[in-house]
């Protein structure tokens, strides 16, 4: 059984926030105005050791948000994922609170600017709702693991910094870059073959 | 021989002098050598980067929001493990504790009668103001009780036996209820605070209360002790100061947590999140004992609240100082 897990290869993300904008058109049916379920964040900006990360909700296998919530919306998919059913969300932001990486994001509503239904990174994975629906189309956004596919985020990162998949696939072809990057003489990453 | 002495007494004080502080120098130097590459070395090291990620280091970012630069909030999750590991079994220990703990005493001790049997004269005790302040914190606090202990309980003790649109709909309704009358509960405990406050100052005879229990025990050496109290004894005091703390810090944190729009950083919404819950614990426990003690423990203890007046006998077992300084001033109001 697979555990789906994102990576991020700082010595290639040139945050160019191109996974921002992927995930956010690939799931416009959901993501609703001034929410980004994604983002880049630069580290030393303009100093030496610059290092830029995307980062999303990391589908953590103790998460904290699924242990603090009140209203007990979370789940874990077969394939590691974590998900939420927004008809059982209340927009505590308890979620907020707790999570590591910010990843949870709420739509603001009219009275007193209260919290409306939490919003995060499904993986591409859509909700509990039939996949395919309409309703999982309008409050999730896309399922494409459904589909067989991995997040829009990572399969249109054009350095392919942002991985995704299955923890194993995705650490070993990180193992074999820094494997290839840590032999002298290899400015490219991997040996290139020539003749 | 003289001017030699001094030469090599010279030359033992400063020669070590000038060498330690060669030595301490150049020791010096190395320190800021090895320093300096330290720092060379964290700009570019990756285990240096990933500790500074780790312990909540924050970039450059896009993204518009709450501490949107900062990649790892290292708080969030420890406050998570205090809210369940600690504060969610406390609440029910509380709730269930309590309750237990003062039906038990009512079993064992029966109600505290009227040791005189009631006058049937009904002295003025709360006004009509009081009242409505009164039941209307009252409810509110209540019902902010109920929904509360359900967002905090609900899901250990709730949700599993009940259908999953069931649960949605308590638990959306708990949240909505608890956010809307938070409010109404701020300015009735305002008001309570602001115009109870006089009749709530210790007094010597408020120890003598606490050693005998208030006079509610009725077996072994407490049996038949009615010590001084005036308007308001002891228990009651307590009461009041613990629920204008713990109701400022409820109501402070919970504004925090509801009005999304203050932007606060995550810390100090969690912080909120774990101060509400310890106030909560404290004043739901007050409430359980204050409830148990109008209703049933105290005979004729519910009638202020229900009528304003009191029955003379009442007020001169349980407020003698009260009962005393209103017949010297001759100040008695009695129910037509």
């Amino acid at each position: 059984m697979a555990v789906m897990k994102f990576l991020c290869d700082t010595k290639r993300c040139i945050e160019c926030n191109g996974c921002v904008t992927a995930c956010k058109n690939e799931n416009a049916s959901a993501i609703g105005w001034g929410i980004q379920r994604r983002r880049v964040v630069t580290l030393h900006d303009g100093e030496p050791g610059e290092a830029s990360i995307s980062v999303a909700c990391m589908h953590c296998t103790d998460a904290p948000c699924m242990a603090v919530c009140p209203a007990d919306c979370f789940y874990r998919t077969e394939d590691g994922i974590v998900l939420h059913n927004k008809e059982t969300c209340i927009g505590c932001g308890y979620c907020f609170y707790a999570c590591p990486f910010g990843a949870p994001q709420f739509p603001k509503k009219s009275a007193f600017g209260s919290r409306g239904k939490m919003d995060k990174c499904t993986f591409c994975a859509g909700g509990p709702e039939p996949d395919f629906s309409e309703a999982e189309r309008k409050l999730y956004g896309a399922n494409r693991i459904a589909e067989g596919k991995l997040p829009m985020c990572a399969e249109l990162c054009a350095t392919k910094a942002l991985l995704a998949g299955d923890a194993g696939v995705v650490s070993d072809i990180y193992r074999e870059r820094t494997a290839a990057r840590g032999a002298p003489g290899t400015i490219w990453g991997y040996t290139p073959t020539t003749g | 021989m003289f001017i030699k002495s001094l030469r090599s007494l010279f030359a033992m004080l400063v020669i070590p002098l000038v060498l330690s502080m060669g030595l301490g120098l150049s020791a010096s130097a190395m320190a800021a050598d090895e320093q300096s590459s330290q720092q060379q070395a964290g700009k570019t090291s990756d285990a240096d980067l990933w500790r500074a990620v780790k312990s909540g280091e924050s970039g450059y970012t896009v993204a518009k929001g709450v501490e949107t630069g900062v990649l790892i909030n290292v708080v969030g999750n420890e406050g998570e493990i205090v809210r369940n590991q600690y504060l969610t079994p406390v609440m029910g220990i509380t709730v269930v504790g309590v309750f237990a703990a003062f039906l038990f005493f009512y079993l064992v001790n029966g109600p505290s009668k009227l040791s005189k049997g009631f006058s049937g004269k009904m002295v003025l005790r709360w006004t009509k103001a009081d009242l409505w302040i009164h039941w209307v914190m009252a409810t509110s606090c209540l019902a902010l009780i109920f929904t509360g202990l359900n967002i905090m309980l609900g899901k250990h003790v709730l949700q599993p036996y009940i259908g999953e649109g069931l649960w949605a709909s308590l638990i959306y309704g708990s949240k909505t209820i608890h956010d809307w009358v938070g409010p109404i509960f701020i300015v009735s405990w305002l008001l309570s605070v602001v115009k109870w406050m006089p009749m709530q100052t210790f007094k010597m005879y408020d120890l003598k209360w606490f050693l005998v229990v208030g006079g509610y025990v009725n077996f072994g050496p407490f049996k038949g002790k009615h010590p001084d109290s005036g308007f308001a004894n002891a228990g009651e005091k307590l009461w009041f100061w613990s629920l204008t703390l713990f109701g400022l810090f409820i109501a402070a944190s919970g504004l925090m947590l509801v009005l999304p729009g203050l932007d606060l950083p995550r810390e100090a919404s969690m912080a909120a999140l774990l101060i509400h819950s310890i106030s909560a614990v404290i004043i739901i426990a007050f409430t359980i004992v204050h409830i148990w003690m109008a209703t049933v423990l105290s005979e004729g203890g519910m009638e202020c609240m229900v009528s304003g007046y009191c029955d003379e006998n009442w007020a001169i077992q349980h407020h003698n100082v009260w009962y005393d300084e209103m017949k010297d001033s001759n100040s008695i109001v009695y129910k037509n």
